[in-house]
């Protein structure tokens, strides 16, 4: 079964190596590793999304039990398909329709995330362009999130540029 | 093989020049001897049934302007008479397109057909004006229609997945079939130049046209979406079913993103049964569509062959006279010659 857990490391050195440690000696296979650092929480933990092939839950069991023991939170837990990610460009006055605001719309969406974002200013008064990769649990999600960004930047007056063949 | 040339522009030399190079090939290879009995364009024409000289003919329509100052040849004669008129096998369509009307080429083509000529075209504007009329015209008469020239130049992309695909349902067809916006797009790539600038040496080129919004529009791209969908996925579409958004508002900025991620931008035509849409799109480094310069590339999404992509040059009169030639050799061969 395909597994994906989010749980909170401190943020400092050697701590994502403790919690992959149970995983691969109870036999995971992990697949994905996804930090979002964004994500801070107030205590300065930093949630981290795991997915990993595991044999059966009697192994998934052991291992949970092994991360408790070490201190560390798991705080979702799901068998899931697999993490997608999908990349968009978008053309505008992006700053200006509050880009905060887009991603918050979108962070919205379950088990959906913007997992980076770069920009470029264009000259003074001009369009701007932001590269936006976003996470999603599965491509049903991915497209949600694709279909809610479109009609966002739709409203805002945004070029989006979409990856052929969708997600 | 007797044959009338309608219109006399580029590509109707272009023809020419390939009928001449390539005389004893095509008999030797096809035992085809094609024989221009007549030509025409907007000034006049010129007729000879026994074949018209045609290294004459390009000499007189270059230095004069048409193809009425070549010997015998007469001003002001109209297209539908040497149409209807004079006695020959196959009608090549090159005339301007019109996407809004079609003509004068929607009619040149009915007119062609109903006198039991075949036809050959590379314009787009009949065919995406009129695809299915004048498919079922072309059945009832009992006539040849081709029209590999009018998707992708020299690319037989209609051909590839129309005979050698044939086994195979198309689910999606995805293409860069513009050159013009291929150009302006790999220069920004490469160069990191504005849009203005690019779009100013491409037309000094001779890339792009004065007035350039056909291509920048993504129209162009859109009339030969409709062309596959029509041709190759049984829609019968208008240009208005196409969703369409143009390059205008990509600038080096937005290339250099998706560069970053290991991706570049194309102008894609992507039709589906029910969805035909073209736009701006990123497009993995190393993918079949990733094509630089003024090169046109396709996908096709299959059941059985899963994907066949095709690359090649998308215009020039040299180009396009291997598909426009093709489609002689191919109604040659279907009537059993």
């Amino acid at each position: 079964m395909r597994v994906k857990i989010v749980m909170e490391l401190e943020d400092v050195p050697g701590q994502l190596l403790r919690a992959l440690e149970p995983i691969s000696r109870f036999g995971g296979n992990i697949q994905s590793i996804m930090h979002q650092r964004e994500r801070k929480t107030p205590l300065g933990r930093l949630p981290v999304m795991l997915i990993f092939e595991i044999g059966d839950r009697a192994r998934l069991n052991r291992i949970l039990a092994a991360l408790r023991s070490r201190g560390i939170r798991v705080t979702q837990l799901g068998e899931r398909e697999g993490a997608v990610r999908t990349t968009v460009l978008l053309v505008g006055h992006i700053i200006h329709t509050d880009i905060r605001d887009t991603i918050d719309r979108l962070n919205a969406v379950k088990d959906v995330m913007v997992s980076d974002l770069s920009l470029a200013m264009g000259a003074p008064g001009k369009e701007s362009s932001a590269r936006m990769t976003i996470t999603a649990a599965d491509e049903k999600r991915a497209n949600l999130a694709i279909s809610k960004l479109q009609r966002i930047a739709d409203r805002k007056k945004l070029l989006m540029i979409t990856s052929l063949g969708g997600v | 093989m007797r044959v009338v040339l309608v219109g006399f522009g580029n590509l109707g030399r272009g023809l020419s020049r390939a009928f001449i190079q390539k005389a004893s090939f095509l008999h030797r290879s096809y035992g085809l001897i094609p024989r221009v009995v007549a030509a025409v364009d907007e000034f006049g024409a010129v007729v000879d049934e026994k074949g018209l000289d045609l290294a004459r003919l390009l000499e007189a329509a270059e230095k004069k302007g048409t193809v009425a100052a070549a010997k015998g040849g007469k001003r002001g004669k109209l297209a539908i008479k040497v149409i209807e008129d004079v006695e020959a096998d196959v009608v090549y369509e090159l005339t301007p397109t019109n996407i809004k009307t079609g003509e004068p080429g929607l009619t040149h083509i009915k007119r062609a057909m109903r006198a039991g000529k075949h036809v050959i075209t590379s314009n787009k504007g009949p065919l995406v004006v009129a695809f299915r009329e004048l498919d079922s015209l072309a059945k009832r008469c009992g006539v040849e229609f081709r029209y590999s020239a009018s998707v992708g130049g020299a690319v037989p992309v209609i051909e590839l997945a129309r005979k050698l695909l044939a086994g195979n349902e198309i689910r999606e067809i995805r293409g860069v079939l513009n050159g013009t916006t291929n150009y302006i797009l790999t220069r920004m790539t490469t160069e990191g130049a504005p849009f203005e600038i690019v779009l100013r040496e491409a037309q000094e080129l001779g890339i792009a046209e004065k007035d350039p919004t056909l291509d920048l529009e993504g129209i162009d791209t859109a009339c030969k979406l409709v062309i596959l969908a029509d041709s190759l996925l049984g829609m019968n579409a208008k240009l208005g079913d196409v969703r369409r958004t143009g390059i205008t508002r990509i600038g080096p900025e937005a290339i250099r993103l998706a560069q970053e991620a290991g991706q570049t931008i194309k102008l894609v035509g992507i039709a589906r049964r029910g969805s035909l849409e073209v736009g701006p799109k990123l497009v993995p480094l190393g993918h079949p569509l990733a094509v630089g310069g003024t090169l046109n590339a396709v996908t096709f999404e299959l059941d059985l062959a899963r994907e066949i992509s095709i690359a090649g040059f998308g215009a020039g009169p040299k180009e396009t006279s291997s598909s426009l030639l093709g489609d002689l050799i191919d109604i040659h061969r279907t009537l059993g010659g």
